[in-house]
């Protein structure tokens, strides 16, 4: 189903640059019903950047919004070598976090907004405080990235997750291990261990609510 | 029910990522309690979206004069730049390094208190304390504003004080008054230093708190407390 909208969207593109809004859609925030061809144009970009990694569109988003970005940046930053910086940094972000884009939950518009805004304050606490930190996505979570923070917190989570393996009981650790880690079947393992599969099955268990409960225990 | 907020001016400016990492803290931490404030931040932040990248940009000579500046950027994107960069996220994601702190809560004098995300990176200090208060001091590198974590346990009080310059009280857990009103969770108050202040609690309380100038105490006893007063902000 991808494909055959990728084609449309496509054609589109073939024919010129993307369409601008007209101006008298500017009044406050747009309609969710309101049918907007230069957002549906962003959004199929940026999955073909997300799922295909492709460059073309890429550089179709890079057009259409590194100016916009750059003048963003003229205001803020003042100096012409950091709103280029800004323009770099941002399209950097789109490309790495385009995964991370929920079309459900945000315009692209928005979603690139949020990370040039973020990007921008930790640049201006640098250029102003000399400080060298990135706080901007914690006071602005990616906006409608729900998504994006479960896939980090999978991350985190399956970092502390090993963490919490090593600390099992050592014959549940080694059912857990050999099950997740080295993914052998349960029989391949109740082969291995020369135990009954049924005792795989219950150390596996009695393991895993373990690693449940320091979790939650770490989460709370 | 939260009955303070920050009002219309410093929501825009936190969707524009105009105020400094202290008050951004602050606004960030009181729209994880108040539903109704995140919204107005969503709305404007897709109206300033809107804004920016979804209109014909009048003004926008100054880039088409930097077309050329544009395309170099581009080309070396296309070139060599995105393909480092999923070299990079390849990289980080093999290493299985030490996962970063996900432990976003704070322990004082036997209360464990969970904290609103935005605090996740910010608490990197002890609490320092005279009596039933402790403060946190956060460091955000601003010479003006001092944010801290205050933490005063039951039955405690802060000294009648004005301020020199404002005060901002986000109440984070528990409750406090002052002769003002009663507060809880959520509550975001802005004092100027007309205000002259002792807020009390009887269950104990946790706020963040910004002052962005000394503050004076002025009643009695805790002018004994006046060199110290720092220390408890």
């Amino acid at each position: 189903m991808e494909n055959v909208q990728s084609q449309s969207a496509q054609t589109r593109y073939d024919k010129g640059h993307l369409a601008q809004r007209s101006s008298n859609q500017r009044n406050g925030a747009m309609k969710s019903d309101e049918p907007n061809p230069l957002a549906d144009e962003l959004a199929q970009l940026m999955m073909q950047v997300a799922n295909n990694r492709c460059k073309t569109s890429f550089a179709k988003l890079f057009s259409h919004f590194a100016p916009k970005i750059n003048s963003f940046g003229v205001q803020r930053l003042s100096q012409q070598g950091l709103a280029m910086d800004l323009v770099q940094e941002t399209m950097s972000r789109v490309w790495t976090k385009a995964h991370l884009y929920n079309a459900d939950k945000a315009a692209v518009s928005t979603w690139v907004f949020t990370v040039m805004r973020n990007q921008c304050f930790d640049m201006l606490r640098k250029v102003q405080h000399n400080r060298e930190d990135a706080f901007g996505d914690d006071i602005w979570p990616l906006f409608e990235s729900d998504d994006a923070e479960n896939n980090d917190d999978d991350f985190l989570l399956s970092a502390s997750l090993l963490q919490h393996v090593e600390e099992l009981p050592p014959l549940q650790r080694q059912v857990v291990q050999g099950i997740y880690m080295q993914e052998l079947t349960q029989q391949e393992l109740a082969d291995k261990l020369n135990i009954p599969i049924g005792t795989v099955k219950s150390r596996l268990r009695l393991g895993l609510e373990k690693l449940k409960s320091f979790m939650e225990k770490h989460y709370d | 029910m939260i009955n303070y907020h920050p009002d219309q001016h410093l929501l825009s400016l936190h969707a524009k990522g105009e105020l400094p990492l202290s008050m951004s803290i602050a606004i960030s931490a009181h729209a994880e309690f108040c539903q109704h404030c995140q919204q107005q931040l969503d709305q404007m932040t897709i109206a300033l979206s809107e804004q920016q990248f979804e209109q014909a940009d009048a003004k926008n000579t100054a880039a088409f004069e930097k077309h050329g500046e544009f395309d170099d950027l581009l080309s070396q994107f296309l070139s060599s730049t995105l393909d480092t960069l999923d070299t990079d996220v390849r990289l980080a994601n093999n290493s299985t390094s030490q996962p970063e702190s996900t432990d976003n809560s704070v322990t004082i004098k036997g209360q464990h208190y969970a904290l609103p995300r935005v605090f996740k990176k910010q608490i990197n200090a002890s609490w320092q304390g005279i009596g039933k208060v402790s403060r946190l001091r956060l460091d955000t590198g601003e010479p003006q504003a001092r944010a801290s974590l205050l933490h005063i346990a039951a039955n405690g009080e802060i000294p009648d004080h004005t301020h020199k310059g404002s005060e901002l009280t986000l109440l984070l857990a528990g409750e406090f008054s002052d002769c003002y009103n009663t507060y809880k969770p959520g509550d975001f108050m802005l004092l100027d230093q007309d205000h002259e202040h002792s807020p009390k609690t009887t269950e104990g309380c946790l706020c963040y708190t910004i002052v962005d100038a000394p503050l004076y105490f002025t009643k009695g006893i805790s002018k004994l407390l006046n060199p110290i007063g720092d220390l408890l902000y």
